[in-house]
């Protein structure tokens, strides 16, 4: 597509990565039809196609309109987009380009600054998240329903099993922010299950949130400072491990692209991109074992969300289902996988309806085939389809077992 | 083998200056059709002279042809090199021109399978009232220059202009073809039509007469081998009642009179549908004049005038069918029979 | 003859412009008591993203766009224009790629994407009932657990809407057999500018009426605006096989394309690729596409499982006899699906090799392949463009895609003049100036060597005869008699200017 970017903007690094990504789009509309927000609304400034085209005129205009910060805070960041698109086209890195410009620029209101403030000082934050969770389920009868439902049980611990002796391989677990208090068990189970496989796992609790969320809200320094940290309290580790492994894909996925976030970095660059390298979603790990496997759970008929930062963003989706076949559970079909649930980070909270309309629509495309189960792969996704259906949802490896010898 | 294009276009431009209004004619044979039960005395334009197969491209699967050239000898051309017109126009009483077959758009007994007349339809030469001769469509598949005029041709009787040329697609005849009769009553016949219609198998004819359904297969051998085993009842590979079907030469048409509806092919049976046709969407029954039950068409004088007049009674379409005739012929030269108030039905 | 006004309007410039807002003004207005807020778009920022479908050179922002969610609204915004004098443009999904859908800076862009709704599905009489903005795939994926789909398949089919397909009449890769929008659905409602609903065919095979339908298929939204469509389900076939054949020249692909034709075979789909557009595909999909031929076929056999397998080993000996490098069979509907995926993103996918490109249409008799694609050859090499080759060869529809870079001045009117020659070319040969995307905007020019005066004429007659006032999507599809007098073109009536030797008719 024709560009006429300023040169100002263009002879920055990020001005460069948009005017080449906007050049890539030929406006041939395919992504509208696998996008979540323009299938729901059927206006081509809720679709892909026509954030980019937002994001261009906001750039080649250098003003940032309110329809644009309407529209682009819409966005899921879902990246389905992206796996439709037959030019290459990096949809996630430009419309991350373009909220970074937008907030960098354009005040918000009071309550919006708020919200967000309140979204970024809280979630990342285990201990605090924790406070504000306990505080909430105080005020429960007084909450929303929704609100209610998604917040956190009292978490229920297991104490971790013995350390495995002569490891076979040794992999670092990273615990995440919210994930470590909405659903402990699943990282606890996984310990159980790579020790059963003579995997010994590393977990770092000091290290914290990966700096998705603030990416996802275009707060560039905050999400810069989280990678940092991040780093700086794995560094010592990476030597010894053979991989970085997460059971959340939101946070995989932001992981996995610390090398290109981070290369502006002259002192962590380097880091950043070694780090990176190391990344593996747990599936892959999982799918790397020379294991066979069986299943944990008494249950037959499961139905499988995978999350859009799974499928679009490691593209990796088909994983889970694989390894749950070979498990010998049976899997129902589900409609239109490709569509987000809605969770999207902090996109649950920012747009409640749009998040509710898609949840409820996912819900009914993972219920049509009478799951006893519903299985996903990142706590968001878990949380945000347990808070709608009564069919109980949970982590798909909880429900994979090595098969023994 | 005339080329009578500019005598033609002299006739048209003639009447025009005359104001003398012309009825187009080929062979005469669908002439029972068209006629208003009191002659108008118009003047006959008739292009039965007009004939020659100009173009007959068979890699392209396209001939092109004068509009007065007989079906007869089109099909004996196409046969030869193993072609066929998709849409199996009827023979009235052995006669029809290509012209007349592509104005009256009336299908074969394929129609479900095979497409309607306009479907084959590429392009068309044709004289409007103005006496200009204009080109539409062409001679390739694909074609969305301009308007859809060349199709439009199709079943509009002529209403719109002379044609002199058209081009129509052609489809290679089938390699093996099977005819199947099974005893079957009224219902169960229209049962076995709708659940067949949703099954992948090689019909490209099915109809019920007479306490018998009559099905035809069509295609590769070895596919019509097997779904003539699967369909059953008594097979031949004789095609001679799909032609008395097309040409109605069935004892079932030579009655007093018989009148069809159009419907959705699995729409309720009435008792009055005698004669199930088109896997289902076309019912005929036997009537005289007088006696047409609603929601029939007799098929006879005032058919083509209640298409092309009166879209058969939806107001609305027929508004602006008349506006489309204003179009072509504002001073309605051609066929004023049917489409003209003033013209006696 | 006069031909009838194209915008509404001439006379004392300043006078009409105050009356014009004024007008603008009032419009407005009754638009926003008809329509709730986020079904009109008013804001310069919301508009621009609007501005373009699929064909980006072609530019224009709409005065408002409105976009309906039921079909009462629909009807409220045509009235408004209507009795206000407002110019109305239709757009389905935005994916066209002739500007048919290209906005007016005074009128309404009526977007139809809400309205996306399948209303019914007839199983009985094998048909479903669909609102204009639902998507061609959506359709044949909502009835694929019956084992019935909807056969036309433009490239675009992921996205493109069904109201579009009909304002198009699109085509796609399988048309050869199964035919283009025209031959696939059974009937339509439409709204006509002054405000009548037409009600033509229905789940029955013929309307009673004169073929309107035929009519409304490729009137790219000047006639009417598409409410509902009744479209045709066929049964999926048994059994579906790909062969795909790699050609150390393009003149060999293109006679093999004949001699399967010639051989009385129907392939379901007959499609042809050239090394760069292969190129670009095998980026997107890795279905192992050969990089090295100058040209790919792609050969869809469809029917009972004995027909096909007679029908691939004629297909794949037909191959080999015209030099065929490679003969390989996609049987499993994944690999199958995956040839076709690469195949219908080939387009986009171009946008790999770089930024823009000018996508043609043309059609041509298969016959004259071989030579039409030397000459386009030899043209690209005069502008100094390079140009991807996608094709539905069994139908002879050409899409040459020339390569250009809208950002370096003047390449893009180099694009235009260098597709303007292959379009003449195309109507020289016999051909078409447009097998299945439409004039739009973007061909009026091509348009004029095509059609007579009379012919263009009769045109806007009928246009008139449902839009008096052309008020509905004006200045596309028909080029004006100014237009024609300035762009110069010479009307190649006959084959007798400029190719002497080239029949028509």
């Amino acid at each position: 597509m024709q560009t006429s970017l300023p040169e100002a903007f263009t002879a920055t690094g990020e001005g460069r990565r948009a005017e080449a990504i906007l050049r890539s789009c030929v406006h041939c509309g395919f992504c509208n039809a696998t996008c979540p927000t323009y299938q729901l609304l059927g206006d081509e400034l809720d679709g892909p196609r026509g954030r980019i085209y937002l994001i261009k005129d906001m750039l080649e205009q250098e003003r940032v309109d309110p329809v644009a910060v309407q529209h682009l805070d819409r966005c899921l960041t879902c990246r389905s987009c992206e796996t439709t698109c037959p030019s290459g086209v990096a949809y996630g890195e430009l419309v991350e380009i373009g909220r970074n410009y937008q907030e960098a620029r354009q005040p918000r209101g009071l309550i919006e600054r708020l919200q967000r403030r309140w979204l970024l000082s809280v979630v990342p934050y285990p201990r605090v998240f924790a406070r504000w969770a306990a505080l909430g389920r105080l005020a429960g009868p007084f909450l929303p329903r929704r609100l209610r439902k998604q917040l956190p049980a009292r978490p229920v611990r297991r104490p971790p099993p013995e350390e495995v002796a002569n490891p076979v391989r040794i992999v670092l677990l990273l615990d995440g922010c919210a994930q470590r208090l909405s659903t402990p068990e699943v990282n606890d189970s996984l310990v159980e299950l790579l020790a059963a496989l003579g995997i010994r796992t590393l977990r770092v609790p000091e290290a914290g949130c990966c700096g998705a969320l603030a990416l996802h809200l275009g707060a560039a320094s905050q999400a810069r400072t989280a990678m940092a940290s991040v780093l700086d309290s794995l560094s010592a580790h990476l030597e010894e491990v053979d991989a970085v492994i997460s059971t959340a894909s939101g946070c995989g996925v932001t992981l996995k692209d610390y090398g290109r976030l981070l290369a502006d970095e002259r002192e962590s660059a380097a880091q950043a991109a070694a780090f990176a390298d190391k990344v593996m979603d747990v599936g892959e790990l999982l799918a790397s074992l020379d294991a066979r496997w069986r299943r944990a759970l008494p249950v037959e008929r499961i139905a499988v969300h995978v999350p859009c930062t799974l499928q679009h963003g490691q593209r990796r989706g088909d994983l889970p289902a694989k390894l749950l076949e070979q498990a010998g559970y049976s899997l129902v079909p589900v409609a239109d996988g490709h569509l987000c649930c809605g969770s999207a980070g902090s996109y649950a909270v920012l747009q409640p309806e749009l998040a509710e309309r898609l949840g409820e629509n996912k819900v009914a495309a993972l219920t049509n085939g009478e799951p006893e189960l519903i299985v996903t792969a990142n706590v968001g996704c878990q949380v945000h389809l347990g808070a709608l259906t009564k069919v109980p949802v949970r982590h798909w490896i909880e429900l994979l077992a090595p098969e023994p010898g | 083998m005339t080329d009578r294009s500019d005598a033609l276009t002299e006739a048209v431009q003639n009447a025009r200056t005359a104001g003398q209004r012309v009825l187009i004619m080929g062979s005469g044979s669908k002439r029972f059709l068209t006629r208003a039960d009191t002659d108008p005395g118009d003047r006959i334009l008739s292009t039965e002279e007009h004939t020659g197969i100009e173009d007959y491209r068979k890699d392209e699967l396209v001939v092109t042809v004068r509009s007065g050239t007989p079906l007869r000898t089109l099909r004996q051309v196409l046969g030869r090199e193993g072609q066929m017109l998709a849409f199996e126009p009827p023979e009235f009483q052995g006669l029809g021109t290509v012209g007349g077959a592509v104005a009256a758009g009336l299908p074969g007994p394929g129609r479900p399978w095979r497409g309607s007349v306009r479907d084959s339809v590429l392009g068309v030469e044709m004289i409007n009232g103005y006496g200009e001769r204009l080109v539409f469509g062409g001679q390739v598949m694909k074609n969305v220059a301009g308007f859809d005029v060349s199709r439009l041709q199709s079943g509009a009787f002529g209403i719109f202009g002379v044609l002199l040329r058209v081009s129509l697609k052609v489809i290679p005849v089938p390699q093996t073809e099977r005819s199947c009769v099974l005893a079957l009553d009224r219902e169960a016949a229209h049962q076995w039509m709708i659940r067949m219609s949703a099954l992948p198998v090689p019909i490209t004819a099915a109809c019920w007469l007479d306490g018998q359904l009559h099905v035809r297969l069509s295609g590769a051998e070895p596919a019509v081998v097997r779904a003539a085993r699967h369909v059953g009842g008594e097979q031949s590979a004789d095609d001679g009642f799909w032609t008395a079907l097309r040409d109605q030469t069935l004892p079932f048409f030579r009655s007093i009179g018989v009148a069809c509806r159009y419907v959705p092919p699995a729409a309720a049976l009435l008792d009055t549908d005698e004669l199930i046709d088109w896997n289902g969407a076309r019912r005929w029954t036997q009537r005289s004049p007088d006696q047409v039950p609603a929601g029939y068409r007799r098929f006879g004088p005032g058919y083509a005038r209640d298409r092309c007049r009166d879209a058969g009674g939806n107001r609305a379409v027929a508004e602006y069918q008349h506006r489309l005739k204003q179009a072509f012929d504002p001073d309605s030269l051609f066929n004023a029979e049917l489409t003209d108030a003033d013209v006696a039905a | 003859m006069s031909e009838p006004r194209q915008q509404p309007g001439t006379g004392q410039p300043d006078l009409e412009e105050r009356g014009a807002a004024r007008t603008r003004k009032r419009a407005l207005k009754r638009l926003q008591s008809l329509l709730p807020e986020h079904c009109l778009l008013t804001r310069p920022a919301a508009l621009k993203p609007y501005e373009t479908d699929g064909l980006t050179a072609i530019r224009e922002r709409p005065w408002v766009v409105a976009l309906p969610e039921t079909e009462a609204m629909l009807a409220g915004v045509i009235q408004i224009c209507r009795e206000e004098g407002i110019a109305v443009v239709p757009r389905g999904a935005g994916t066209g790629l002739s500007g048919g859908a290209r906005p007016l800076a005074d009128g309404v862009l009526l977007g139809l994407s809400k309205l996306d709704r399948i209303l019914e599905i007839d199983l009985s009489n094998r048909a479903a009932r669909v609102q204009p903005g639902v998507r061609n795939l959506a359709i044949s994926e909502a009835v694929a657990e019956h084992g019935l789909y909807y056969a036309p398949d433009p490239s675009s089919q992921i996205a493109c809407s069904i109201g579009g397909n009909v304002a198009e009449n699109s085509g796609g890769v399988h048309c050869l057999k199964y035919g283009l929008t025209v031959h696939n659905i059974l009937g339509l409602t439409v709204l006509t500018f002054a405000g009548d609903r037409l009600e033509i065919g229905g789940p029955g095979n013929d309307p009673e009426c004169l073929d309107l339908l035929a009519l409304y298929c490729g009137s790219e939204g000047l006639l009417g605006v598409v409410t509902e469509v009744w479209v045709r389900l066929l049964p999926v076939p048994p059994e579906r096989r790909v062969l795909l054949g790699a050609f150390p020249a393009v003149a060999g692909a293109a006679d093999a394309v004949a001699a399967i034709i010639r051989s009385g075979l129907v392939p379901a789909g007959l499609e042809m690729m050239d090394r760069l557009a292969v190129q670009a595909a095998e980026a997107f999909v890795h279905a192992g596409y050969p990089s090295d031929a100058e040209a790919v076929l792609l050969c869809e056999l469809d029917g009972v499982a004995e027909e096909v397998a007679a029908d691939a080993r004629l297909v794949e000996r037909v191959f080999r006899d015209f030099g065929a490098s490679a003969v390989q069979t996609a049987e499993t509907t994944e690999e199958q699906a995956r040839l076709w995926l690469g195949r219908k993103a080939a387009f986009p996918a171009v946008g790999r090799l770089a930024p823009d490109y000018y996508c043609m249409d043309g059609t041509i008799p298969r016959a004259r392949l071989a030579e039409v694609l030397a000459r386009v050859s030899v043209l690209s090499e005069r502008y100094g463009l390079a140009v991807a080759n996608v094709f539905h060869a069994g139908d002879g529809n050409l899409h040459p895609l020339i390569l250009y870079d809208a950002n370096r001045p003047g390449e893009l009117e180099q694009a235009e003049a260098f597709g303007a020659e292959i379009l003449d070319l195309c109507v020289a040969v016999g051909g078409t100036v447009t097998g299945e995307h439409g004039v739009g905007v973007e061909k009026l020019g091509p348009m004029c060597g095509q059609f007579s005066e009379a012919e263009l004429n009769q045109f806007f007659r009928l246009k008139a005869a449902f839009d008096p006032r052309g008020l509905l999507n004006p200045g596309k599809a028909i080029p004006t008699l100014t237009r024609c007098a300035e762009v110069g073109g010479m009307h190649v009536h006959g084959g007798r200017l400029p190719f002497p030797n080239l029949e028509r008719f």
